[in-house]
């Protein structure tokens, strides 16, 4: 590379300068006057300070020191004293470029000391030197600073990025959740939950974005399993609808998209049926996986995971974000399944002209069904008491819509069970023929 | 093997029942109210009602606990549908998490 060259140059400043003079013989090929404007400068130490000053701050951030490999920096150097060299050949321009250059030259180079440029970072200083001597004084105590900060990246980071990248394992995660639940996730706050952990390599902004995602989690988990709640009802209602309307039911056919007066959309979330039909069974790790496209730092490794086909998950993994799940009023979650069973009713209610009453019930019993609210206040719709006609509304509701859904989505009882009961009590058959 | 009346029969007194527990109310007075608007004999909605326990057993465990706390008659349907959606999380908070 060019950038070699100057630096070999022992102890000539100005043999350097010849030498990047020399060197700039390849530049030389625009014009001379031209060198100037074709050159950048802004481009050039964009990379040490974007805001477009020719020569870098002295303050600059020392991972972009460290970022600045001998090669990077005479680089520019060279290129710079050749433009300079080139444009203006007088001495006091020269110098006082020149001089700041080996300002930069000096502090970058000590500080990469560790590097193989050590020695030349000695030559440069010494041209510094021979120019003047003002820099000397100026950048030492800065050179050190940066010094010390910049080995240290460039030992532990290679990439001389500023933020250490955490690698929020399962412990780690564990231990947050913890401390999070400990403060109350909405007064989480990082200094806090960063005292609580207790652990040294952790930055208040490495909890501060984690914390981000967590209550985004959180808030997708939650709306996630309404959603699948729901679907779960639907794919019951189907089939103890199919056993009421065939007949012939001997085998419950779910198939909701099927389903004749159900108008309801095709739902996605498909595939969030067969884990959540049986309640206290947890299958639907799967579906969430694609929950988190983009947030692959947590998912460590697949095997971290439980595995897709075992329903009951090895505790500790799952574990993860909901660890410490709240207490059933969270607020977010009752939106989504709010709108459905009024939804539902609504396309079913299209076969039957008898909607008013039904939606006056909903309406007295729940006028924010229809909300997309975030917080559903918690209404105290039924006062002392619900009323005796909203009741009977809801019943007689029940009893002329069969096909209605169930609200709730409560696994059905056991036929059997209940039939056996029924005789044990002395009722032989249902529905029996005196109410 | 189902005798579909009465199968659709005891799914409508389940269905009634959800309604019933959507108004925050106990067996008892699930019983009392299937029966005067239903005409649904209360030995019938209490062995529902006992069937649906056993097979959703989490569910009225949470149930019961709204209506410990809930001074009853004030526990809102929404409140339930809220309960009804997320007791799994509460119950079972290891089940949330899935990556």
């Amino acid at each position: 590379m060019l950038a070699v060259s100057p630096l070999r140059s022992t102890t000539d400043g100005e043999q350097g300068e010849m030498e990047s003079f020399s060197i700039g013989e390849d530049f030389a090929d625009l014009s001379e006057g031209n060198l100037l404007e074709s050159i950048d400068f802004d481009d050039l130490f964009m990379g040490i300070n974007g805001d477009g000053d020719v020569l870098p701050d002295l303050e600059m951030d020392p991972e972009m020191l460290a970022e600045f490999s001998l090669s990077e920096e005479s680089e520019i150097v060279s290129s710079v004293s050749v433009a300079n060299n080139t444009s203006d050949n007088s001495n006091g321009n020269n110098t006082v470029t020149t001089e700041k250059q080996d300002e930069v030259i000096v502090t970058n180079f000590s500080s990469d000391s560790g590097s193989n440029s050590g020695s030349s970072g000695e030559e440069i200083a010494s041209k510094n030197n021979e120019s003047t001597h003002s820099v000397a004084v100026n950048p030492s105590p800065k050179e050190s600073e940066k010094g010390r900060k910049s080995s240290t990246h460039s030992r532990n980071n290679p990439q001389g990025k500023r933020k250490v990248k955490v690698d929020w394992t399962p412990e780690l995660h564990r231990r947050f959740v913890q401390a999070v639940e400990q403060l109350g996730v909405d007064k989480a706050v990082p200094s806090r939950i960063l005292e609580i952990m207790g652990i040294d390599c952790l930055t208040r902004h490495n909890i501060a974005s984690h914390l981000q995602k967590y209550r985004s989690h959180r808030k997708h988990l939650l709306a996630r399993e309404a959603e699948a709640a729901r679907w779960s009802q639907r794919k019951q209602f189907m089939g103890a609808a199919s056993v009421g309307r065939g007949g012939g039911g001997a085998k419950r056919e779910v198939n909701p998209w099927l389903a004749p007066t159900m108008g309801f959309p095709p739902m996605t979330p498909m595939h969030h049926f067969r884990p959540l039909h049986v309640w206290g069974h947890h299958t639907m790790d799967q579906s969430f996986v694609h929950m988190w496209p983009k947030h692959l730092p947590y998912t460590p490794s697949p095997a971290a995971w439980p595995p897709r086909t075992a329903p009951p998950p090895p505790p500790p993994d799952p574990l993860y974000w909901h660890q410490h799940q709240r207490a059933p009023d969270a607020p977010t979650p009752g939106t989504p399944c709010f709108p459905q069973p009024l939804t539902t009713t609504r396309f079913g209610s299209q076969t039957v002209p008898g909607i008013p009453p039904h939606h006056a019930m909903y309406q007295i019993l729940d006028p924010g069904i229809g909300i997309p609210a975030t917080q559903p206040p918690p209404r105290p719709l039924l006062d002392s008491h619900p009323s005796k006609e909203s009741i009977d509304a809801a019943i007689s509701d029940v009893l002329s819509k069969p096909w209605l859904p169930l609200p709730l989505g409560l696994k059905a009882p056991a036929l059997d069970g209940v039939m056996g009961e029924l005789q044990r009590q002395g009722i032989p058959k249902i529905p029996p023929s005196c109410a | 093997m189902e005798d579909s009346p009465s199968a659709s029969y005891i799914h409508q007194v389940h269905r009634l029942i959800e309604e019933c527990i959507l108004f925050n109310m106990n067996q008892e007075e699930c019983m009392e109210a299937l029966s005067r608007h239903a005409n649904i004999k209360p030995i019938i909605t209490s062995t529902v009602w006992k069937e649906l326990e056993k097979e959703n057993k989490e569910f009225f465990d949470a149930y019961s606990r709204i209506q410990a706390e809930g001074g009853s008659k004030t526990v809102s349907r929404q409140k339930i549908l809220d309960m009804n959606e997320n007791y799994l999380t509460i119950l079972f908070p290891c089940l949330t998490f899935h990556e």
